[in-house]
């Protein structure tokens, strides 16, 4: 490797050379050559569509449950509709929507800001995505087929065993989670050695952006916390379709066993989906006050620190079921103890914020929308974290309305931050500011009146699940009073789609850097091409684009005719070896179909397990057919 | 970006066959995420059993252990074939890689087969009780993966043999055999746990 001063070579070869790029990464031609496509921001945008339509999906059901409970005594639902409805929201909002859109955003966003051209696992990327397609169509398939899942989102037993949920409902929750898991898992794995093996030269663990910690730091969650998820939904279904005893008391199975194993997941799961939300809300705050977040080393640390905790912290939704006190005691201990990791990064926030020269853009908006919102459902949550308290109002709208403020106020709204941040970089557009804070403050408003009233319906003792409810328990005021907020989200929704689509086309031109940003992402043409980056860049610094130009770098000497990626050592990121990348290949698509022939099938007969392993070997052997050339030019 | 400096990495090489390669981590994360599966399953396998006052259930008559023992003999000797093959794939030696690929698919088949001899001699199956709920989970995703890895190696030997490989498929070789040991040594810890646990915690009868 040799460092050189001189700039870039002579025009004349470097158009020849931007061609032989270009062709390299050309996406095939065709609907065939469509579904071929492995380049990351392809992937990630598809995430994010489908993911956007399942929000939209959910956030119907939302309003369909509100409409019912808006006034006492509704019929507008049947009860057992309403099971399924409430059901099929938490589940397509969990796992449709929000691990998803964060996984769609980290796919997107994490290469660009490594300063490489694609992720590690370009093939295994399309795999995961045609896996979480497969997992919407089959949940959905249920729910056309009167065979949606009925039982929450958590599906505890007995409620979701076979005595009690005979027929197909659970079945179909139950495998759509081993889908959409697979999903989060390719995505988890891919993105680790993305972090740890590809990032530009000079980019040592502490210049790393925030985001991508952030994503490190899911990715890890996810490949700890997932498995326990699937052998969860596995027991079930294996406990109704093959008869084993997992949850079956009678036989030495245990019904908390279910519940412990979920939640093991289901707590990390939480914060699988917010920490991205803080990588997001860091990028924002960084580049709408102009300057650098402020305490690097304590925001990497509480990241990782999240991660950890995020693990303590299950048995809090079990607060109710007898366990012995001090259990509980030490999980409400560790549940009190993530908040001093969540309030230092607040804390580095406002930091930032207050010694930072403000641009009030609509993606600051939601980042203050967030920081409102979330402290209050921190504080709610400090309730249900402590015992006594948690007994009171366990199951009852306030939790329901605990974990809407910290979800969509630490997830969504940092979400639409950060699309307004990042939509130029997509689209090359931006989305009109005016707008943009119409929207904010509709959402906000919105969201409050919809959710601040369900703590008090909480605590006046409106269980959660219930369809409708009598004019005798003096709920009727504060539930029409959410179903009116539910409707100003739901105009809130319409603006957003409707800035999306008048911006797209007629939106002003964003240039590669509209917001004078740090990172390297702001460095590629927006929107960005399949290749990134004409030469990758080197990370001069934490913020290498506000370096002076003198002091920036770029990496020459990769072969520009095939898709070549530099590989780059763990700790300090110095270049070790260049890797070629695979181009568009039909197999991930093809692979995917066959598991999934498997995984729907096995609903309802065991035997297609093997018939799909089959199937999927074959795929594979597809997908690792060795192409030529064997032995890789130098 | 305009840059001042250029940073040359033509000399590089184009590939590694190391475990500098990311998809040497991709491997790395499958086994951690096939471990989690295993530790969870671990865990639950030591709660319903704390729940119980007789173990084994009423019915199931222990697991044999002369089998599963012996197996353990092949199986341990797959894993110095996996690292010679491993070895010689990162110095592109095929006979090398032939040969270890071979014992190491050899010994795995001799094992695969008392796993199955000595699955069939159970006296339970996965409707009997939670026990043998549980033992058929381990006994059937461990050979679920075990199968999987095995089809693998078969594969990449197929390659080598007919000659249609280079770095890619030697890198493949490499990798394998982080999930080969993984295999391996996840096994030991359930072994203990299914064929000892009932005898080392039995309860009067």
């Amino acid at each position: 490797m040799n460092r050189s001063d001189h700039v870039t070579p002579t025009t004349g070869g470097e158009a020849r050379e931007l061609r032989l790029l270009e062709q390299a990464w050309r996406h095939p031609r065709g609907i065939f050559g469509w579904l071929s496509y492995t380049t990351h921001q392809a992937i990630g945008l598809r995430y994010i569509v489908t993911a956007f339509i399942f929000l939209l999906v959910g956030g119907i059901e939302a309003l369909l449950m509100r409409i019912q409970l808006a006034v006492p005594n509704n019929t507008f639902l049947s009860p057992d509709r309403y099971n399924e409805i409430f059901t099929t929201h938490g589940t397509t909002m969990m796992f449709l929507f929000a691990v998803p859109v964060m996984e769609g955003m980290g796919i997107y966003l994490v290469p660009l800001m490594l300063g490489t051209r694609n992720v590690a696992f370009p093939r295994l990327n399309a795999f995961g995505y045609w896996m979480y397609l497969c997992g919407c169509i089959f949940l959905y398939w249920g729910v056309f087929t009167n065979a949606a899942p009925d039982a929450g989102w958590f599906a505890y037993p007995p409620l979701a065993g076979p005595q009690f949920d005979p027929g197909k409902r659970v079945d179909f929750w139950a495998q759509m989670i081993t889908f959409t898991e697979v999903s989060a898992m390719c995505v988890a794995a891919e993105l680790i050695a993305t972090i740890f093996k590809m990032r530009a030269p000079g980019m040592t663990l502490n210049r790393i952006p925030l985001f991508c910690w952030s994503m490190l730091v899911q990715s890890f969650m996810v490949i700890f916390a997932m498995p326990s998820i699937m052998i969860a939904s596995s027991f079930l279904l294996s406990d109704r379709t093959l008869g084993t005893h997992y949850v079956n008391p009678a036989e030495g199975g245990d019904p908390l066993l279910y519940q412990h194993v979920f939640w093991f997941f289901g707590h990390p799961e939480v914060y699988i989906i917010f920490i991205p939300a803080l990588g997001f809300v860091s990028h924002i705050i960084s580049a709408h006050s102009r300057r650098a977040v402020f305490g690097y080393p304590a925001m990497v640390l509480s990241v990782v620190a999240t991660g950890f905790i995020g693990f303590g912290l299950w048995v809090h939704h079990m607060f109710a079921t007898g366990l012995p006190q001090i259990g509980e005691a030490y999980f409400t201990a560790s549940s009190m103890m993530i908040a001093i990791a969540s309030g230092a990064q607040i804390f580095c926030w406002i930091a930032t914020l207050w010694t930072g020269r403000l641009r009030m853009t609509t993606a600051l908006h939601f980042v203050f929308g967030f920081i409102a919102i979330f402290v209050f459902g921190g504080l709610s949550g400090l309730v249900l974290a402590s015992v006594p308290l948690d007994l009171q109002v366990h199951d009852t709208y306030f939790v329901v309305a605990h974990f809407h403020y910290v979800l969509i106020g630490g997830a969504l709204f940092p979400l639409f931050g950060a699309f307004y941040h990042w939509f130029p970089k997509m689209t090359g557009r931006l989305l009109n500011e005016a707008l943009g804070k119409l929207n904010f403050w509709v959402l906000f408003i919105g969201f409050n009146l919809t959710f601040f009233p369900m703590h008090i319906l909480g605590l006046k003792g409106m269980t959660r699940r219930i369809y409708t409810y009598p004019p005798e328990m003096g709920w009727g005021a504060a539930n029409h009073l959410a179903t009116i907020g539910a409707a100003i989200i739901a105009l809130g929704g319409l603006l957003f789609i409707a800035n999306v689509l008048l911006s797209r086309r007629r939106g002003q031109i964003a240039g590669d850097d509209p917001w004078d940003a740090d990172t390297l992402e702001w460095a590629a043409s927006s929107p960005p091409a399949n290749y990134n980056f004409e030469y990758l860049p080197v990370a001069s610094s934490r913020s290498p684009l506000w370096d002076p130009p003198e002091e920036r770098a770029i990496v020459t000497g990769l072969r520009n005719d095939r898709r070549e990626a530099l590989v780059t050592t763990l700790m300090d990121a110095e270049p070790h070896h260049r890797y070629v990348l695979p181009g568009p290949t039909i197999w991930p698509l093809i692979t995917a179909i066959a598991v999934t022939v498997g995984f729907a099938g096995s609903v309802f007969n065991g035997w297609y397990i093997f018939w799909g392993a089959g199937l999927t070997g074959i795929g594979l052997i597809g997908w690792f057919w060795p192409r030529r050339p064997l032995e890789l030019k130098p | 970006m305009t840059a001042a400096k250029t940073l040359d990495v033509a000399q590089l090489p184009p590939y590694d066959v190391s475990s500098q390669s990311p998809l040497w981590w991709g491997q790395v994360c499958l086994a951690i995420i096939e471990g989690t599966m295993f530790s969870i399953l671990l865990a639950c396998y030591f709660y319903v059993r704390l729940r119980m006052d007789v173990w084994p259930p009423p019915g199931d008559q222990f697991p044999h252990l002369l089998i599963p023992t012996l197996g353990l003999i092949p199986l341990l000797l797959s894993v110095p074939p996996a690292y010679y093959a491993s070895q010689a794939a990162k110095k592109n030696d095929r006979g090398g890689m032939i040969r270890n690929l071979a014992l190491n698919l050899l010994f795995g088949l001799i094992y695969f087969v008392l796993r199955v001899v000595e699955w069939h001699s159970l006296n339970f199956n996965w409707k009997a009780d939670i026990q043998g709920s549980l033992v058929w989970a381990f006994l059937g995703l461990h050979t679920f993966d075990y199968v999987g890895d095995l089809g693998f190696t078969l594969v990449l030997l197929v390659l080598v043999l007919t000659g249609r490989y280079g770095e890619k498929q030697r890198l493949g070789v490499h990798v394998d055999t982080v999930v080969w040991y993984f295999l391996v040594a996840v096994w030991i810890p359930i072994y203990i746990v299914i064929y000892w646990g009932p005898r080392l915690v039995e309860t009067p009868r």
